[in-house]
């Protein structure tokens, strides 16, 4: 089913956001052939049980949603002085050539309806680059968005032997009439023998609606590990993916999600083995309060040639209300007899022993309740290594807890 | 000085509605030791259940009464119209704050939560719940004031330091606490209960009975799984609950063995539901010796 979705947007506009960054012309080509293709192009694939699409994105109303001129933002980039921290805007001034290189290689930006939006209509972003060799902590970017709608685009590309973490934030600032919506894609090109973590930690307000799709290609012995958050918004769909490219290459996923009232998480973490002595690791936690609903897909994708896989995932959701729903599909793709791979999904409510256990010892309900969301999240929390990000997420969720 | 009184007590499963608990009468008062005992199916950890609140279970008839005395609190002078508590009143929570502590046959392995935060917080929160339930002319919490949770910080880092019991506090009457049952300082580090052997998991009970000092502590087949030495170090800490802190001991068992070391003042036989002989510690001896068949006789002759 292909879309139209959005009969008001203008060629004139995506010039026009074109020409305020100063850009070159083979970017300005590619954002108006991706205009030119979104009536032609469908929504992201959503996860559909009998009767049922779990996240219907053909009825938002895009019309009234995006705000393509209005775009603002309030941003931070960051990061050590061995590394360059950009915005789009000076990477195309000073490192023209490897955006053009990078730019839409690891996502096509006609992959589906919502990328090519993003793609025409992107107004920001940070393009970080990480020379040979070069170890690089505490690269931080930090996205207030002020307008209705925000097209954030993120690009990292590391050097040889390099190392670099790099956390982002997304939160809402100045209110707006109506409801919003984020897109941000990020691609990372992880180099050979780097090793890139990448966090995200998404608060938006809950009239935002969110689009995300993070993917990174890993070079021979390099390692992506992504760490996923999402706590806020009314609507995500978010999907972190990594094509494991090169001999040795590792990646690791890790998310977690807190939803309650009437939030909605798509939510998916995708691994494609393409190489021999490859390693995957993905694991997501979740927890639904009120009405929230989750839908978690999980692919392990183990390849012809990938000699030599190990592939394992985890996704759990707990309920904390007889209101909330989940749905989880985790799925293993295995073309090589050479592969060692799990997968493993459940979604349940809070234990009435382990309540029961707790409140005997004299602990009320509420705080053995929370306890025990707390301590759920845990075997997430303990696989972050960046202790910022840590503090972050656990205080969001006890935050939450509180309300 | 507290005594726990069970009165005709009769509960059935909630769900299912099979009848367990058939008219139970006992008390325990702090101090005594009492060894309850009865073949598989006799009703034995419904009691413990029913008396610390388990939601399985729909008590139909009958009173769990607590008494206490003005000064059973330390530092806390009871008001005479609230020396008498019926646990069946009670939530789960409020029963360990008047007093009661249920250890576990099978405690639940609860993970991100690690062990010294657990005991810390079920500490503070049960003198807090202790101050709610026993000041004389307050008016009691409102429901949501009560609930207010003091879970401020990281679950990996342990609570801010609020309560009571502060941690610096806290830890040094863990540590002292552990060092008395010969355990291990770093299981404090641990996730409650997590990967614990079937012995660590029982002294770890007997070791919240020692932080949170119980009037009255039921413990249900403390003694099942635990090799010779464990049963010794558990054995150990059930007499000091009783020696050191007064605490009053309903000690459930099948076996024999663990009353070599605990020894009881009184021992209590139950049969379908419901007492059917009392008597001293020869009582257990008879019944390794003998099993329950002559007790069963006894109890339909006098029926």
């Amino acid at each position: 089913m292909s879309t139209q979705l959005h009969a008001n947007l203008t060629e004139e506009q995506v010039r026009e956001i074109s020409n305020r960054l100063d850009e070159p012309e083979w970017l300005l080509q590619q954002r108006l052939d991706a205009l030119g293709a979104l009536s032609e192009l469908d929504m992201p694939d959503v996860i559909r049980t009998p009767g049922r699409n779990w996240t219907n994105l053909y009825d938002l109303d895009f019309e009234s949603l995006v705000d393509p001129l209005n775009a603002a933002e309030e941003k931070d980039q960051v990061g050590p002085d061995e590394v360059e921290v950009m915005s789009i805007a000076e990477a195309l001034d000073d490192h023209e050539e490897l955006v053009r290189e990078h730019f839409g290689s690891v996502i096509d930006p006609q992959e589906n309806y919502l990328t090519a939006l993003q793609t025409a209509l992107f107004s920001t972003g940070t393009v970080v680059v990480v020379p040979d060799g070069v170890d690089a902590e505490d690269i931080t970017v930090r996205t207030r968005m002020n307008s209705r709608s925000l097209f954030n685009y993120t690009l990292v590309v590391t050097g040889k032997s390099s190392s670099a973490t790099i956390l982002e934030r997304q939160t809402t600032g100045d209110e707006v009439d109506g409801e919003r919506y984020y897109s941000g894609l990020v691609e990372i090109a992880a180099g050979e023998n780097s090793n890139v973590q990448y966090g995200s930690l998404q608060n938006l307000d809950e009239t935002s609606y969110d689009y995300t799709l993070k993917r990174g290609h890993a070079d021979t012995n390099a390692t992506l590990n992504w760490i996923e958050g999402n706590v806020g918004s009314r609507l995500t769909k978010s999907s972190v993916e990594t094509r494991l490219l090169g001999e040795g290459s590792e990646t690791h996923i890790v998310g977690a999600f807190f939803g309650h009232n009437d939030q909605h998480f798509d939510v998916a973490s995708r691994v494609w083995h393409e190489a021999e002595h490859t390693t995957a690791d993905l694991v997501t936690r979740g927890v639904l309060d009120d009405r929230a609903r989750s839908v978690y897909e999980g692919v392990q994708d183990v390849g012809r040639d990938a000699w030599n896989t190990s592939s394992y995932q985890r996704e759990n959701t707990l309920m904390l209300s007889d209101e909330s729903e989940a749905d989880a599909s985790p799925k293993l793709i295995i073309n090589n007899h050479d592969t060692e791979a799990s997968h493993a999904a459940s979604v349940g409510q809070v234990d009435e022993l382990d309540l029961f256990y707790m409140t005997s010892r004299g602990v009320s309900p509420r705080t053995a309740r929370n306890m025990l969301v707390e301590g759920f999240f845990v075997p997430v929390l303990e696989e972050i290594a960046v202790e910022e990000f840590r503090d972050d997420l656990s205080e969001l969720v006890a935050a939450r807890l509180r309300e | 000085m507290a005594r726990l009184q069970l009165k005709n007590l009769h509960a059935k499963v909630a769900e299912g509605g099979e009848k367990i608990l058939d008219g139970v009468d006992l008390e325990v008062s702090s101090g005594e030791i009492h060894a309850l005992m009865g073949p598989n199916g006799s009703g034995k950890s419904t009691t413990a259940k029913v008396i610390a609140g388990h939601p399985a279970y729909e008590v139909t008839e009958g009173e769990v009464l607590v008494h206490l005395d003005e000064d059973e609190f330390e530092g806390m002078t009871i008001p005479e119209e609230k020396r008498i508590w019926n646990l069946l009143d009670l939530e789960p929570n409020e029963r360990a704050a008047v007093g009661v502590f249920l250890g576990f046959q099978y405690p639940v392995e609860i993970e991100g939560v690690t062990m010294v935060n657990f005991l810390r917080t079920a500490l503070n929160a049960k003198l807090e719940e202790r101050d709610d339930l026993f000041e004389e002319g307050e008016e009691a919490e409102t429901e949501e004031e009560a609930e207010d949770s003091g879970y401020d910080t990281s679950p990996m880092e342990g609570n801010a330091d609020e309560g009571d019991v502060g941690v610096a506090e806290f830890q040094e009457l863990m540590a002292e606490k552990m060092d008395q049952l010969d355990m291990d300082t770093t299981f404090a580090q641990r996730y409650l209960n997590a990967g614990f052997s079937g012995g660590e998991k029982k002294q770890n009970e007997v070791l919240q009975a020692a932080i949170l000092e119980p009037s009255i502590a039921v413990l249900d087949e403390i003694d099942s799984g635990l090799d010779i030495d464990r049963l010794q170090d558990v054995s150990k800490g059930i007499n000091a609950l009783r020696d050191e802190q007064g605490a009053g001991i309903l000690q459930i068992t099948h076996y024999q063995r663990i009353l070599d070391y605990v020894e009881p003042d009184h021992v209590h036989v139950m049969l379908d539901g419901k007492i059917a002989t009392s008597g001293g510690p020869e009582l257990a001896e008879r019944l390794e010796n003998e099993g329950y068949d002559w007790v069963r006789e006894e109890a339909y002759e006098t029926a």
